[in-house]
């Protein structure tokens, strides 16, 4: 009675799984030729492959092509994240932002190209996961100290860090404002201009992350449970943690890297993804990541449009929709 | 479950301290195999600490917990976990997580990075929510039980893990009497028909001369007294352990000891 | 916590507010005296009463004395409306910045930049008017997360963390309106959410200083009735106080009180959460000394972040909202750990 039962959930899943990945192509495919200028099909297929410098070869494929690429990866680099920090923190509303990760790994950009004129990508990739990393360790240090990791007021310490790095962000940019003038491209939080290096310099990153992640799979599951039955089934759970921590600051330090803060992704995601994939680790990791990137991908075509003929940053659009989808959540008592 | 006059559990001389204060003092008690134990005391006795400390949520200052002849703290946490399971006291889990999701982590000491879910894995399940009545409910989000319900299906993840020595820290705490009865029979149940040794922290020490072999008091982190209801339920130890003057009747129904408390002391 | 505390400190409440006073006039006269130039105290005073050369009223009358008043104002104000609205949601950590008031009106700052301006980017209608969209931007951002948060506003974090919610859609909101305005509203709208006190001019400070002083009267009349409303509905109605009306009055003048103080300096964080805090912690729990406390200190804040950016960052102009939020933001989270231990 149960073999098959599980059998039919697996092939269900399966399914699930490949629409989702056949909607994630088209939306690429969307995002590459349809924008401001809308482009034929035939016409990427020609830029691809037989590149010949025309205009419309090159806007295919140096503005087109990395942000329908950039756009996945960091969304799915997000949803996964997303994921982890929920569990990490047992809390349905937490995510990369609200534990003030993207505002870390921001700072972290800012303060190294001011104090130590770093530069190139990989350099600040790295220093964005660190950044990432020590905020989410800081995070998680004050609510300890504060007596427990409550999963409301979690969001609180996070959020103040968030603003306490914005500020901080303001100041070095403000008073420093020319030489500053080419990382406010990192900040605002948009797939525009992106160099296709950025997706290639962030791919070991997001790699590595979601490899941890998908290593925790089980261990992540027996953690929803509270710490003591967690230990009492075998869970090491200080190391399980540890490389959660490894793992988030590793996504979405890579994911402001490649866009600056994209906000609520990691919010909003994993409840679509525990929609359709359950509770356990595996499939809503799985899902996690395709429809965040499905989602970021469409989010960076919607941006193109909602203030026509400028572009909105995707971050504003992500924003928007997330901070809704948060009262929702609120309302329906999720957290 | 041949008779093993062996005991399940053996704590000696246990000494386990938070900073600034000793909880349990130089502790020792057997566990007997295949038998209910229910630890009982007042409020900071340090029961839960000891029901704790067996399945090493707590590192002793210094003594030690044996499990025949390997020391608790000599074991991997998952080797420890095939073992020992422990339901804690209120535990959670998120809502909407599924009864079978959540008996399911039960079987996770059993698992390694190569050696995923198998039949054993799926016969272990299948029993322990049958074993529990929880099988009926197995898709439905934990949010949508009650109290009661949700308790039997906690009581299944412990039982999935299919470990000789099962720790139950205050079980019936928030439920009402019939899901107090409920639970406490579920858990003779099992004693008795998968032999599993029972270690029961209660806070109610009638229900706990109901259904204990073994009980045992605790008071200021140390073993008052322990041995069977009859020998436990006096006027006398009462009075020393609890601070209370009661009056011990025979329940007419059962025959086991009841307490009839009257007054502080 | 000591029962004869309350009295004493009472009784010592005038002291402590003409202590408090006269800080805050120090630091705002060296507030004048500081800058580029150093002008004397005694020029300062001489200058404010009519007297001192060109060069010297130049520099004191259209430079230095219009941010700091309007700093004395603008922090004050917002320091009176986060002590009602602490004391209103019974939250200690409450404050017009969380709960939705100050992206709210910078919300509507930026619609009103937007929409009234031609095509040649200047205002079609007067300056006057910004102040009143963003109260209206104000008022109803703090309306949407009480009426978003419904029965749970009663829980002091769950009301913050709708705060938090409608806070991130107005300030993506406002992301987008300035994307799509020009130069001129941008740059207006930027330094509007940073929150400067620079630029201010005259006509400005007389526009915060006439719609605050009727709101700072209005804030001590209701005063009188805030401490029943420190009971639960039902025992403040049978002490005779409608408390859902009542609150919806406070919250009016909180978020009015907060709109027109950051109507022209924009959005200053955290003041409204520190200063009723320590004011309290100075004065007691009498509730007038409390709000006069609270102007106080919110001032003497305001000013001193001014005066820090000045003297640190000169001459950039970085905007004082950075150094609020940057003392404020630890402050919140030692609140928040102590409360935390507090509540167990």
């Amino acid at each position: 009675m149960t073999v098959p039962r599980a059998r039919s959930a697996r092939q269900s899943f399966a399914v699930t799984i490949a629409g989702l990945s056949a909607l994630l192509i088209t939306a690429m495919l969307v995002s590459v030729t349809v924008g401001y200028r809308l482009y034929g099909l035939d016409q990427l297929y020609h830029a691809v492959f037989a590149f010949d410098g025309s205009e419309t070869a090159t806007v295919l494929v140096n503005l087109r092509l990395p942000r329908a690429i950039l756009a996945p990866m960091v969304g799915a680099g997000l949803g996964v994240a997303g994921v982890l920090v929920q569990t990490l923190s047992r809390n349905r509303i937490a995510s990369p932002d609200t534990l003030g990760l993207n505002a870390g790994a921001s700072l972290a950009v800012v303060l190294a190209s001011a104090t130590l004129g770093i530069t190139s990508l990989t350099g600040l990739s790295l220093v964005a996961a660190l950044g990432a990393l020590l905020t989410s360790m800081l995070v998680f240090a004050i609510a300890a100290g504060a007596g427990g990791i409550s999963p409301i007021r979690i969001v609180l310490i996070g959020v103040t860090i968030a603003g306490l790095g914005q500020s901080v962000v303001q100041l070095i940019l403000t008073s420093n404002e020319a030489q500053m003038q080419n990382l406010l491209f990192w900040l605002a939080g948009s797939f525009v201009d992106r160099p296709m290096a950025l997706a290639i310099n962030g791919l070991p990153f997001i790699a590595a992350g979601a490899a941890i992640a998908f290593a925790l799979v089980r261990p992540l599951d027996a953690l929803q449970a509270d710490d003591a039955t967690a230990v009492s089934l075998g869970v090491p759970v200080s190391l399980v943690r540890i490389g959660c921590f490894l793992a988030i600051s590793l996504l979405s330090g890579a994911a402001v890297a490649m866009a600056g803060p994209v906000s609520f992704v990691g919010l909003v995601v994993p409840h679509a993804a525990r929609r359709l994939a359950g509770q356990r680790h595996g499939p809503l990791m799985l899902a996690a990541a395709l429809i965040g990137a499905i989602y970021t991908t469409l989010a960076d075509v919607l941006a193109r449009f909602v203030i026509y003929p400028v572009e909105a940053p995707v971050g504003a659009v992500t924003a928007v929709v997330g901070g809704l989808v948060l009262v929702l959540l609120l309302r329906g008592r999720a957290a | 479950m041949t008779a093993n006059p062996a005991p399940s559990i053996s704590i000696d001389s246990l000494t386990l301290a938070y900073p600034g204060k000793t909880v349990l003092d130089t502790v020792s008690l057997d566990i007997p195999r295949g038998k209910i134990t229910v630890l009982a005391g007042p409020n900071g006795c340090g029961k839960s600490t000891l029901l704790r400390a067996i399945r090493r949520l707590h590192r002793p200052v210094s003594g030690r917990v044996m499990l025949e002849d390997i020391g608790v703290a000599d074991l991997s946490e998952k080797a420890l976990a095939r073992h020992i399971g422990l339901l804690a006291q209120n535990p959670s889990a998120p809502e909407d997580m599924t009864v079978e999701e959540l008996v399911r982590l039960g079987r996770y000491p059993h698992q390694t990075m190569l050696q995923r879910w198998d039949s054993q894995d799926t016969r272990a399940l299948e029993a322990a929510m049958a074993g529990t009545g929880v099988t009926s409910l197995r898709d439905r989000p934990l949010g949508s039980l009650s109290g009661g319900q949700v308790q039997r299906v906690w009581i299944a993840m412990v039982l999935a893990q299919e470990t000789e020595i099962v720790c139950l820290d205050e079980p019936v705490n928030h439920l009402d009497l019939a899901h107090q009865l409920d639970c406490l029979d579920l858990v003779r149940q099992l004693n008795a028909e998968f032999g599993r040794t029972v270690v029961l922290v209660l806070h109610d020490l009638n229900l706990a001369a109901r259904y204990a072999d073994q009980l045992v008091f605790m008071r200021d982190g140390g073993v008052a007294a322990y041995g069977t209801p009859d020998d436990l339920m006096t006027q006398d130890l009462i009075a020393r352990v609890f601070n209370v003057d009661a009056m011990i009747i025979t329940d007419p129904a059962y025959g086991r000891p009841l307490c009839l408390p009257l007054r502080t002391c | 916590m000591t029962p004869f505390l309350p009295a004493l400190t009472a009784t010592r409440a005038p002291l402590l507010l003409s202590i408090m006073t006269i800080a805050t006039a120090v630091l705002a006269l060296s507030g004048v005296a500081f800058g580029s130039s150093w002008i004397p105290i005694d020029r300062v005073a001489a200058v404010i009463l009519g007297a001192g050369d060109k060069t010297q009223s130049l520099i004191v009358l259209q430079l230095r004395l219009p941010r700091v008043v309007i700093a004395i104002l603008a922090g004050g104000g917002m320091a009176v409306a986060g002590f009602l609205l602490q004391k209103i949601t019974r939250n200690s950590l409450a404050s017009p910045g969380v709960l939705g008031v100050i992206d709210g009106g910078a919300l509507g700052v930026v619609i009103f930049l937007a929409a009234l301006s031609d095509k040649s980017n200047t205002l079609v209608t007067s300056i006057v008017f910004q102040p009143l969209a963003a109260m209206a931007g104000a008022t109803l951002g703090i309306a949407a997360v009480f009426l978003l948060s419904g029965s749970q506003s009663v829980s002091a974090v769950r009301l913050l963390l709708f705060g938090i919610a409608v806070g991130a859609v107005a300030k993506a909101l406002v992301m987008v309106m300035m994307l799509v305005g020009p130069i001129y509203r941008t740059s207006q709208a930027a330094r509007w959410i940073a929150g400067a006190v620079n630029e201010v001019n005259w006509t400005e400070i007389q526009i915060t200083a006439l719609l605050l002083l009727p709101l700072l009267a209005l804030a001590l009349a209701v005063a009188r009735k805030l401490p029943p409303a420190d009971l639960d509905e039902i025992s403040a109605r049978s002490v005779g106080l409608d408390l859902p009306v009542f609150r919806l009055l406070v919250f009016a003048v909180a978020a009015a009180l907060t709109a027109v103080s950051v109507a022209f300096v924009g959005a200053i964080g955290f003041v409204g959460l520190m200063a009723p805090h320590l004011a309290r912690l100075i004065v007691g729990r009498s509730m007038v000394a409390g709000i006069i406390g609270s102007f106080l200190l919110g001032a003497f804040m305001l000013v001193g972040a001014d005066l820090v950016v000045r003297v640190l960052f000169s001459p950039t102009e970085v905007p004082a909202g950075t150094v609020t939020a940057i003392i404020g933001a630890p402050y919140f989270l030692f609140l928040l750990m102590s409360k935390q231990r507090h509540d167990g």
